[in-house]
């Protein structure tokens, strides 16, 4: 099991946050937490999901970097804490 | 002008001549505007056989196609195709009404979500909330739907946009975006060269991302300057010739037994456009096991996604294949490979009267005229259309693959009928999968087009029935269709002759009358209901451990 940061930056869209966890979902993955912002402009929206999973990451980035809506995907492995660890297996 | 005069003039901008759909309330200003426009729009009889209408268009012709609904149970009769589409990554715009923005979210008449609904069965969905995006949004559908792996995209347009004034000045040049320059991935290719040049037994398996990126010129080109053996998907059936002595057919779940041993025992897999899919791989950890494996794709998401490859190419085929071209050193790997082909041939000395599907298919592709298109449904039929029928090229030959949508034939080749006037159509179906989407016969009837069917009618579900007699312990639950009406009747009640047949020496004299016949005819073909297709891969099982007719 390994866990990852996503900080995504998306075009502001109301269904954005739909297509981000839809394909995290369909694609096998578990999201552990999520943030949500709008940019300083209201131009965008930055989005942090933490992901959990014992699938490489890359086969959720890879898919999420297709999404149209997506403008800069950055992902970064993360400790996986007792607590996230202890929710995910409940 | 208003939105939807907007919507048709675009349309006609961008040089879309047909489009298939049905109207309904949230759609109708649209339907409107479209009232003695340039656009030639297609009444189907449902929206999903719309929708694979417009599939079946662009599938034989390289264009995008465009199919409209109305909001609620229109969008949903849509939803359906939309995944064919995705899966067999097909350019598809789909435009829908949705009701007005005063009225969204209250569970008015006809609302229902299709942006939501959308999701998971469209490279992308818009809805267009203001009138002024809608030029942007729609110029962006069409090319979102062509561009990269293509795919289809829905616009959805609620009905108060439809009706709000907007200013749109047509252009009168289109806008000819300037070709990048694509950098070729210089070590990668050199490794692939080396590959290639190494290997001893090395395979071309080709994929419908071959010809969707317009390279079927330089993959030929390629297996002619670097010969070895080439093996297809169901998409790709046409990419090689017939006449390629090293073509060894469509591999995988009911692939040729010389497709499938020697990708078995391959040790260089060359991937094009295609994906690793669970028909084609049987065991996946099993997969041509000793075979290092070069991978191309257009869509990274691709790559490694279930075998990992030594080297892998996201790019443009028709740029990367002819750099990856090497003189290859498989002499007896090539002679090998021509004996597998010759012991494991195809044969057709079936005992007895009644119609062996196989032959017949194969005296209907002999019988065909040049460049005709052969749609299919799904089941039985669509392996043994696969197994003994040739194509010349991918566009000619029609088969729902990744979605295996069963309905699908008879609207695509009303499409394909349309977007090539001048060749014959032919749809393979099944009596299951006939009776699927069966009122287009009245869209074929009313624009009198000379779609031929063939219906190979054993009277069952053929394909589950198979697995029941071989892996649920001949348990036939819900496959008995002995009740199905008459075909050649049925028809008839739409203005469309027919014939019936169950023996072989009707079969070419029936051919003969369907292709002199001028107009769309029904061939219903009485098959036995016990006749199997094979070879078959068990679920699980992998490829080499094919089950065939004589070890049953």
């Amino acid at each position: 099991m390994s866990n990852h940061v996503l900080t995504i930056q998306t075009k502001n869209q109301p269904v954005v946050l739909e297509r981000l966890l839809q394909v995290t979902r369909y694609r096998g993955f578990e999201v552990a937490g999520m943030e949500m912002k709008p940019m300083a402009d209201f131009s965008g929206l930055l989005v942090t999901l933490s992901i959990v999973s014992d699938k490489p990451i890359s086969l959720l980035t890879n898919q999420l970097n297709k999404l149209y809506d997506i403008e800069f995907l950055d992902c970064v492995e993360s400790e996986l804490t007792q607590a996230e660890a202890g929710s995910m297996r409940a | 002008m208003k939105g939807a005069e907007l919507v048709i003039k675009l349309l006609e901008q961008k040089g879309v001549e047909h489009i298939f759909g049905y109207p309904g309330g949230a759609i109708m200003p649209i339907y409107d505007a479209l009232y003695q426009s340039k656009v030639k729009h297609y009444l189907c009889r449902h929206e999903q056989g719309g929708a694979f209408s417009a599939i079946g268009y662009a599938r034989s012709s390289g264009k995008v196609g465009v199919c409209m609904a109305t909001s609620g149970p229109g969008a949903t009769n849509l939803i359906t195709s939309l995944a064919d589409a995705l899966l067999d990554s097909v350019p598809l715009v789909a435009i829908t009404g949705q009701v007005s923005q005063a009225v969204m979210g209250t569970d008015a008449f006809q609302e229902v979500d299709v942006l939501g609904l959308s999701l998971a069965v469209t490279k992308h969905s818009f809805m267009v909330t203001d009138v002024t995006e809608l030029e942007h949004t729609l110029n962006e559908a069409f090319t979102l739907a062509m561009s990269g792996r293509p795919g289809p995209v829905l616009v959805d347009i609620p009905k108060d946009v439809q009706l709000a004034e907007v200013q749109f000045k047509p252009r009168l040049v289109e806008d000819t975006a300037t070709a990048q320059q694509e950098f070729l991935p210089a070590a990668a290719l050199e490794q692939a060269r080396l590959l290639i040049q190494n290997a001893k037994r090395p395979i071309a398996y080709i994929g419908g991302g071959v010809h969707m990126a317009d390279a079927v010129a330089q993959l030929q080109d390629f297996l002619a300057n670097s010969p070895m053996p080439s093996v297809t998907t169901l998409k790709a059936m046409g990419t090689v010739p017939p006449s390629n002595a090293y073509y060894l057919g469509m591999l995988g779940m009911h692939g040729t037994q010389a497709a499938n041993h020697a990708v078995q025992q391959c040790d260089l897999l060359i991937c094009l456009g295609a994906r690793f899919d669970d028909r084609v791989t049987g065991k996946l950890a099993a997969f041509a096991p000793d075979a290092k494996v070069i991978h191309i794709d257009i869509d990274p998401a691709e790559l490694h996604k279930l075998r990992r490859a030594e080297c892998a190419m996201i790019g443009d085929l028709r740029e990367l294949l002819p750099a990856m071209s090497v003189p290859t050193h498989c002499e007896d790997w090539l002679k090998h490979c021509l004996v597998m082909k010759q012991q494991h041939g195809w044969r057709y000395d079936h005992p007895g009267e009644r119609i062996f599907a196989p032959l017949m298919l194969k005296q209907l592709s002999e019988r065909l005229p040049d460049n005709s298109v052969v749609c299919c449904d799904v089941g039985q039929h669509q392996m043994w259309v696969a197994q003994h029928m040739s194509f010349s090229h991918p566009r000619n030959h029609l088969s729902s693959g990744g979605l295996g949508t069963m309905g699908f034939g008879l609207p695509a080749a009303i499409g394909a009928q349309l977007a090539r006037p001048k060749d014959t159509v032919v749809t393979v179906s099944g009596d299951g999968s006939f009776m699927m989407n069966v009122q287009e016969l009245g869209t074929i009837k009313r624009f009198r087009l000379p779609v031929k069917i063939v219906i190979v009618d054993n009277q069952r579900l053929g394909m589950v029935k198979q697995w029941q007699e071989l892996f649920f312990n001949e348990r036939y639950s819900e496959t008995d269709l002995s009740d199905n009406p008459d075909f050649v009747s049925l028809a008839a009640a739409f203005a469309i002759p027919g014939h019936s047949i169950s023996r072989k020496d009707e079969v070419l004299p029936a051919l003969e009358a369907m292709f002199t016949w001028p107009g769309p005819y029904l061939l219903h073909v009485r098959i036995d209901e016990t006749d199997n297709v094979w070879p078959l891969v068990p679920p699980g099982a992998a490829n080499q451990d094919m089950l065939t007719e004589k070890a049953q």
